[in-house]
C-alpha cells in the first residue's frame, strides 16, 4: 500500500502547458477521484504518474521513492484503460496473468490470484473466451481483472466506465466501490463524468485547464465550491448563476432582490454597489405555493420556459431579466405551465456569491 | 431484393436490377473467359508432343493425358527443371522473409515511435516503390560484379529484399498505425519491455498482415524473371523463370516442354496462396478496444 504524492508539476507539449504546479497528497487507500472537462490535463496527470508520460518539471512519488525516472513496469501499479486494451489475441485467463508470467511468478501463485480474482469479479466462466466473446461490460471486468491480480500498491483508472451504457455504468460504479473497499488500494480514478466523481471519491480533484481548481472531499465540493467553475461542474442540474449588484445586504437587479445571510453580507462589505454573480443550486429555489423556505423577502421574477416533470421532481427552466436561464427544483404536483410568469424564492442559507473577474466564490474567500 | 422506403416500387426498379445484374454477369464471365485462357492454353498444351501442337494447335484438348513433357522437363540431363526449382526456393523464401521481417521492424517503427523526420523518412522510404527497377541494372550489375557476388543467388535475393522494403513497411506500418496506442501502453505497465511488446503482443496480430505480405512477395520474387537473369549466368545459379526461357532452342521452340515447365512453376505460388489464405482474417483486433 502507497500513498501518492505529487509537488510543482508541470507538463509542457512544446509550447501548450498541459499541467501546471499540480500539488496533490493522495493518502494510503484513498480513491482519488480527477474530474473536469476534456482537455483540462486530468488524463494526462494520470499517464505521468503511470510513467507513460514524462513529468516535464516537479517530482512525482508513491510509497516513499521518487518515480520520475522509474518505467511504468517498476512502479508498482496497474492501469485500467477507458478502451480496456486487452490483447485480442489471448484469452482472458492469458490477458489476466501476463504480468504475472512476465515477471516469472510462480505457476500456482498465477493461477490462485487469476482465480481469485476472477471471483471477486465473477467472471470465473469466461476465463478461456477471447476479448472479442466477450460484452462490453465483461471486457470491463476483465480489464479490472488483470488490474487486480497484479497486487500494486496503485490503482490507476482512466474514464473506465465511459464506454458502457448508462445501466451498467451505474453498476459498475458500485463494483469498483465496493472493490476498493475490499482490497483496500490506493486508487486514482480519472472521469469528465461529475456524478460518478461524486459517488465514488474519498475525495476529488476538480481541474481546469491544466490547474486545480478544488480539492475536497464530495459533500464539501457541493456545499462549499472554491470558485464558479467549480460550482457549476459540481451538481446536476448546475447551479444557477446570475449577475446582480450589491447593495448592503441584498443582491438585486431588475427580476430579483435577494438577502444575503450574515456570513455573506460580511464578506461583501467591499462589493457595496458593484456587480457580482449570484449563485444558487436548483434546489435551494423554491416556487410559490409549493415551498418550505422560511423567508419570504428573498425573491426571483422568472418566466417559465420549459417545465420538465420528472416524476420525484418537476424542473422549471426559467429565465431572469430576460437573459440568465435558471432551473428550479420544484415539487412535482405545483401546477405551472410554459409562458407563466412566477415568483420564486431562495433560501438564504445557500446563496454563494462570486467575484465578477476573478470567480472566486466570496462566501468562503 | 428491392430496397424498403425507397420511394420507387414496383417494376421499374426491379426490371432495372435484374437487367443490371445480368449486364454485370455476362461482363464478369467474360473476363473469367479472357483471364483464364493462357491458363488453359498452357494445361491443354503441356499434354502434347511436338507434333501434335503443330497439327492440333494450342487450343484443342489433348489426345491423351501423355506426361512426356513433364518427365522431360524434369529431367537433369534435360530440362532441369528440379534444380531451378529448387533454385527458387533458396531465392525466394529468404528475400521474401528478409523484407518481411525488415518491412515489419520498420513499419512498427514508423507507427508507434514519434521522432524527428519519421513522416519524411517515411515518404523516402516509400518514394522507393516509384523507382523503376530498370534504372538500377547496370549500376546493379556492376556493384554485384565489384562485390564479387555476381552469379550467386544473393545478389538476387540482397536485390529482392532491398526492393521489397518499401511496399513491406508501407503495409505494416498502416497496420501497426491501426492497433491502438493503449494495447502498448497496457504491456509497458504489465512489465513488457519494447522487445516483448514487439514479439509477444503486436507480432501475434499481425498475421493478416504478415500473410498478405508473405503471399505478395512469395508470387513477386518467385515469378521476377528480370533480376535473376541478369545477375546469373550459370545453370547452377538459374532460377526456374530463367529456366523456362532456356528451353527455348535457337531455331525451335518446345511448346509442350514449356507448357509443363510453366505449369510446374506456377505450382508453389499457388500452394503459398492456399497456405496463407486462412490467416486473412479480417479484424483480428476485434475486441482489444471498445470502438
Amino acid at each position: 500500500m502507497a500513498e501518492v504524492v505529487l509537488e510543482h508539476v508541470y507538463k509542457r507539449f512544446g509550447s501548450v502547458t498541459a499541467v501546471q504546479d499540480f500539488n496533490l497528497q493522495i493518502d494510503d487507500e484513498e480513491f482519488m477521484v480527477f474530474v473536469g472537462p476534456s482537455g483540462c490535463g486530468k488524463t494526462t496527470t494520470l499517464r505521468m504518474i503511470a510513467g507513460l508520460e514524462e513529468i516535464t518539471e516537479g517530482t512525482c512519488a508513491i510509497g516513499d521513492r521518487v518515480v520520475n525516472d522509474v518505467p511504468p513496469k517498476d512502479r508498482d501499479i496497474a492501469m485500467v484503460f477507458q478502451n480496456y486494451a486487452l490483447y485480442p489475441h489471448m484469452n482472458v485467463h492469458q490477458n489476466m496473468s501476463f504480468g504475472l508470467r512476465l515477471r516469472k511468478t510462480p505457476k500456482d501463485e498465477i493461477e490462485r490470484r487469476v482465480r481469485e480474482a476472477a471471483q471477486i469479479l465473477q467472471i470465473e466462466h469466461l476465463l478461456d473466451r477471447r476479448p472479442r466473446e466477450l460484452s462490453g461490460g465483461q471486457r470491463q471486468r476483465v480489464a479490472l481483472g488483470r488490474a487486480i491480480v497484479r497486487e500494486p500498491k496503485v490503482f490507476l483508472m482512466d474514464e473506465p466506465l465511459s464506454n458502457l451504457d448508462a445501466k451498467l455504468r451505474v453498476e459498475m460504479r458500485a463494483s469498483i466501490s465496493k472493490l476498493h473497499r475490499r482490497l483496500g488500494v490506493t486508487t486514482i480514478y480519472v472521469t469528465h463524468d461529475q456524478v460518478e466523481a461524486m459517488t465514488m471519491g474519498t475525495r476529488i480533484v476538480v481541474m481546469k485547464d491544466g490547474l486545480i481548481q478544488q480539492v475536497d472531499s464530495p459533500i464539501n465540493l457541493y456545499d462549499k465550491p472554491k470558485n464558479r467553475f467549480v460550482a457549476g461542474f459540481i451538481g446536476s442540474p448546475a447551479m444557477n448563476f446570475m449577475v446582480g449588484t450589491v447593495e448592503g445586504d441584498r443582491i438585486k437587479s431588475g427580476q430579483f432582490d435577494v438577502k444575503t445571510d450574515e456570513l455573506l453580507s460580511q464578506k461583501l462589505q467591499g462589493y457595496n454597489g458593484k456587480k457580482v454573480y449570484l449563485g444558487i443550486r436548483p434546489e435551494n429555489i423554491g416556487l410559490e405555493g409549493y415551498t418550505t423556505i422560511p423567508e419570504r423577502d428573498n425573491v426571483i421574477q422568472a418566466n417559465v420556459d420549459v417545465v420538465e416533470p420528472l416524476g420525484a421532481e418537476t424542473h422549471l427552466i426559467a429565465s431572469v431579466d430576460g437573459e440568465a436561464s435558471i432551473v428550479a427544483r420544484v415539487d412535482p404536483h405545483a401546477e405551472v405551465r410554459a409562458g407563466d410568469k412566477v415568483k420564486l424564492f431562495a433560501d438564504v442559507k445557500f446563496l454563494h456569491a462570486f467575484d465578477l473577474d476573478t470567480e472566486v466564490n466570496l462566501r468562503f474567500s | 431484393m428491392i430496397r424498403v422506403g425507397s420511394g420507387k416500387v414496383g417494376k421499374p426498379i426491379k426490371w432495372s436490377y435484374l437487367l443490371g445484374r445480368t449486364v454485370l454477369f455476362i461482363v464478369l464471365t467474360a473476363l473469367l473467359i479472357v483471364f483464364m485462357l493462357p491458363v488453359y492454353g498452357v494445361i491443354v498444351t503441356s499434354f502434347k508432343s511436338v507434333a501434335e501442337v503443330s497439327t492440333s494447335g494450342y487450343w484443342n484438348l489433348p489426345q491423351s493425358l501423355n506426361l512426356a513433357n513433364f518427365i522431360k522437363v524434369l529431367n537433369p540431363d534435360d530440362g532441369n527443371l528440379g534444380l531451378y526449382l529448387k533454385n527458387s526456393l533458396l531465392l525466394t523464401i529468404p528475400a521474401s522473409v528478409f523484407s518481411i521481417a525488415l518491412g515489419t521492424l520498420a513499419g512498427y517503427g514508423l507507427a508507434k515511435y514519434s521522432f524527428n523526420g519519421n513522416a519524411a523518412l517515411f515518404v523516402f522510404m516509400v518514394a522507393g516503390m516509384f523507382l523503376p527497377p530498370q534504372i538500377a541494372l547496370i549500376p546493379i550489375f556492376r556493384l554485384m560484379n565489384d562485390i564479387g557476388l555476381y552469379d550467386t543467388l544473393w545478389a538476387v535475393i540482397i536485390i529482392h529484399t532491398a526492393f521489397g522494403i518499401p511496399i513491406c513497411t508501407l503495409i505494416m506500418r498502416n497496420f501497426f498505425y491501426t492497433v491502438p496506442n493503449a494495447l502498448r501502453e497496457a504491456a509497458l505497465i504489465d512489465g513488457a519491455n519494447d522487445y516483448g511488446i514487439f514479439v509477444r503482443i503486436m507480432l501475434p496480430l499481425t498475421r493478416p498482415a504478415l500473410a498478405v505480405l508473405a503471399t505478395l512477395q512469395f508470387t513477386w520474387i518467385w515469378n521476377d524473371f528480370l533480376w535473376p537473369f541478369i545477375l546469373t549466368q550459370r545453370a547452377d545459379s538459374r532460377t526456374v523463370m530463367v529456366g523456362i526461357l532456356n528451353l527455348t532452342g535457337q531455331y525451335s521452340v518446345d511448346w509442350g516442354g514449356q507448357a509443363a515447365a510453366s505449369f510446374v512453376a506456377s505450382l508453389p505460388t499457388l500452394v503459398i496462396f492456399i497456405f496463407f489464405q486462412r490467416y486473412f482474417i479480417r479484424g483480428l483486433t476485434v475486441g482489444a478496444v471498445k470502438g
